[in-house]
């Protein structure tokens, strides 16, 4: 899969070019902030000024929706493809996407579901496919590239635009606040002094290609960490992992740099020097762009590969803004000023909340060998081992109905005292992971197979945890918000929680779509089980809209 | 002091979502972190939360957590000593 076009809109401008060039120079984006409507105490961000928000808005769509759908706008004005075609997806990567506008409280209840504001952009750029959110926390914008690269080297679409954004707003950095997790400072990647991270409002967009490019996307892992749902493993273990199956040995002397995560908490960049060093990539180059974007959640992943790709071209490793002395018990070789670079490959990595960790692997195409993979499409062999269906009024397991005595959220608890029963943490989880926990308890009840990756699906996203957390925030005069049900305001969490409990370090997905496609959702499994080294998944659908609304459809599958 | 320790527990309890555990299941001296209730590092920012609403201490940095709560007798010692409300 190839890169056709690409579009950034940040503080520091509104084209791929502007944005580049500021960084080449060693601007910011971060500035100090006083209290405002989006915190209680003074902070450090990177956010649009007033002038620039009034240049990013369209009239039928919400702030979010059109700083997407202008970035995206951009990049497939210049890639001049007819996005009305069937062969076009549009893939969206975000965090928390419209959650701004459950603060007014007379939003409809579906304004703030991603799925939604994915649509609506998707119907203002003419895209007539359904259009997927993946939903993966931080790294949702290198597995948004990854899920396009599947889809597209397999024929299922020509083309793919991936779209990654968030936008500033009390919701997100009142969280980010109670985890403690902000520097109150310009945040100083890898660097001794480090304290935290800033956050930063953006959007990017890369328009992908089967056919040729000067600049590919040769291979993309997901990995998790079974380790904690909010703090990093301690030996990097998602993180290595990823590193390492991008199988890049044979081309160790080719990569100019590792771009990592490096959002300059303690913990974060700690995780991944030792997990470059457990890699064996100690030598090649590392650098960090949080300290001139800040952490631009869902749009991260996708702006930084942008970024990365262009310093590839200018033949640079751009200076980590913010980092003077190593500050990890792992060497890795950072600098605080460009250096010159002749090589034709980066991988960029990055990690998040729910464990999840990748990594990509991009290259420069040499000019006489531009060529297209032009793999065929075709769906794997693969076998139903188990099927759990739960909704709230019944339960089964392989087809035989489970009796139950109650019904709702009650009847989980029933189920998690009947079948797994020794993992007092269910009690900690919103009901979204309950769900999934109880499902997937029942699904490898019989430990004949070992799952290697989780994949969900839903609609509603984790929209019981968002309105639960925001209680905590919102209420007048008692506004204590809490860390606990913030982390669960991300829907992949609950990916993490049953990788957790089940020790599986493999990949962890979560996607949103308009509705239950199930055609589009065994497209996007065979895609990933098309990866050789997966024979085993927990897959389906899992939706908790509340306690008298939910479900869990879940396989699992192995290849035969 | 008594009714101090009662107080902590139960709101421990209700805010780190511990339903299967009643008051007198956690033993005034024991480890709250680490072996004893397997509390981990979201539950120690819970706490922080936790000792600002109900007893008006704030806590700048996450860290001091870890004396403060070691165990009951110790939360309940400090709190005494520096609750607002």
């Amino acid at each position: 899969m190839h890169f056709v076009a690409d579009n950034i809109i940040s503080p520091l401008g509104n084209t791929t070019e502007l944005n580049f060039k500021a960084v080449e120079a060693g601007r910011s984006a971060l500035q100090h902030f006083a209290e405002d409507s989006v915190s209680t105490e003074p902070y450090v961000a990177a956010k649009f000024t007033e002038e620039q928000r009034q240049s990013l808005e369209i009239a039928e769509l919400t702030r979010f929706e059109a700083l997407a759908a202008l970035s995206a706008k951009e990049a497939i004005g210049k890639a001049g493809i007819d996005v009305s075609a069937p062969n076009v997806v549009f893939i969206l990567s975000t965090t928390k996407a419209n959650i701004e506008n459950l603060h007014s409280g007379d939003e409809p209840a579906e304004a703030f579901i991603p799925s939604v504001a994915a649509q609506h952009i998707a119907n203002y750029l003419g895209v007539t496919t359904k259009p997927l959110v993946v939903c993966n926390a931080c790294i949702s914008g290198v597995a948004a590239i990854i899920t396009a690269k599947r889809l597209v080297d397999g024929g299922r679409f020509d083309y793919a635009i991936v779209c990654g954004a968030d936008v500033l707003s009390r919701f997100t950095v009142s969280g980010f606040q109670s985890l403690k997790a902000l520097s109150a400072d310009e945040c100083r990647p890898f660097d001794i002094e480090r304290n935290g991270l800033n956050l930063g409002e953006a959007a990017a967009t890369i328009v992908f290609s089967s056919s040729t490019g000067e600049f590919s996307i040769e291979a993309g892992t997901i990995r998790n960490d079974a380790f904690h749902i909010s703090s990093p493993s301690k030996n990097g273990e998602g993180a290595f992992l990823a590193l390492k199956a991008l199988d890049a040995e044979p081309y160790l002397e080719d990569i100019a740099f590792i771009n990592a995560h490096g959002t300059a908490t303690l913990f974060n960049d700690q995780m991944e020097a030792v997990a470059i060093e457990r890699a064996g990539l100690t030598d090649i180059p590392v650098n960090g762009l949080k300290g001139y974007f800040g952490h631009t959640m869902g749009a991260a992943g996708i702006l930084e590969t942008i970024i990365s790709k262009e310093a590839l071209r200018h033949g640079l490793v751009l200076a980590t803004r913010g980092f003077e002395e190593t500050g990890t018990s792992a060497e890795i070789n950072l600098s605080a000023v460009n250096r010159p670079v002749v090589k034709d490959r980066i991988i960029k990595m990055i990690s998040g909340f729910g464990g999840g960790n990748a990594a990509i692997l991009i290259r420069k195409e040499s000019e006489n060998a531009l060529q297209s993979n032009g793999a065929e499409f075709f769906d794997s062999c693969l076998t139903t081992v188990h099927h759990v269906a739960i909704d709230s009024q019944s339960a089964s397991l392989d087809g035989q109905h489970i009796v139950c005595q109650s019904c709702g959220r009650q009847m989980l608890v029933e189920l998690y005292k009947r079948f797994i029963a020794d993992y007092p943490k269910y009690y900690k989880m919103d009901p979204l992971c309950r769900l999934g926990l109880v499902a997937s308890g029942l699904l490898l009840k019989e430990k004949d197979v070992e799952p290697q990756a989780i994949i969900l699906f839903n609609h509603s996203s984790s929209s019981v945890a968002d309105r639960r957390y925001w209680a905590t925030v919102s209420a007048p005069d008692n506004s204590f918000p809490s860390p606990a049900h913030f982390v669960y305001t991300l829907p992949n969490i609950v990916t993490g929680e049953i990788a957790m409990r089940y020790g599986i370090h493999g990949e962890t997905a979560f996607f949103i779509l308009p509705d239950r496609d199930e055609r589009f959702i065994s497209d996007i499994v065979n895609s990933i089980f098309k990866d050789e080294g997966l024979n085993s998944a927990i897959v389906g659908w899992i939706d908790y809209s509340d306690d008298e609304l939910y479900t869990a459809d879940l396989l699992l599958l192995s290849k035969t | 002091m008594e009714e101090l320790i009662k107080e902590l527990k139960a709101n421990i309890i209700e805010v780190l979502n511990l339903e299967d555990m009643a008051p007198e299941d956690i033993e005034n001296d024991a480890p709250l972190f680490g072996e004893g209730l397997g509390l981990d590092s979201i539950d120690a920012l819970e706490l922080i939360v936790m000792m600002e609403k109900e007893y008006g201490i704030k806590l700048k940095n996450p860290a001091e957590g870890k004396e403060i709560f070691k165990s009951i007798n110790v939360m309940a010692q400090y709190v005494s000593e520096h609750r607002t409300k």
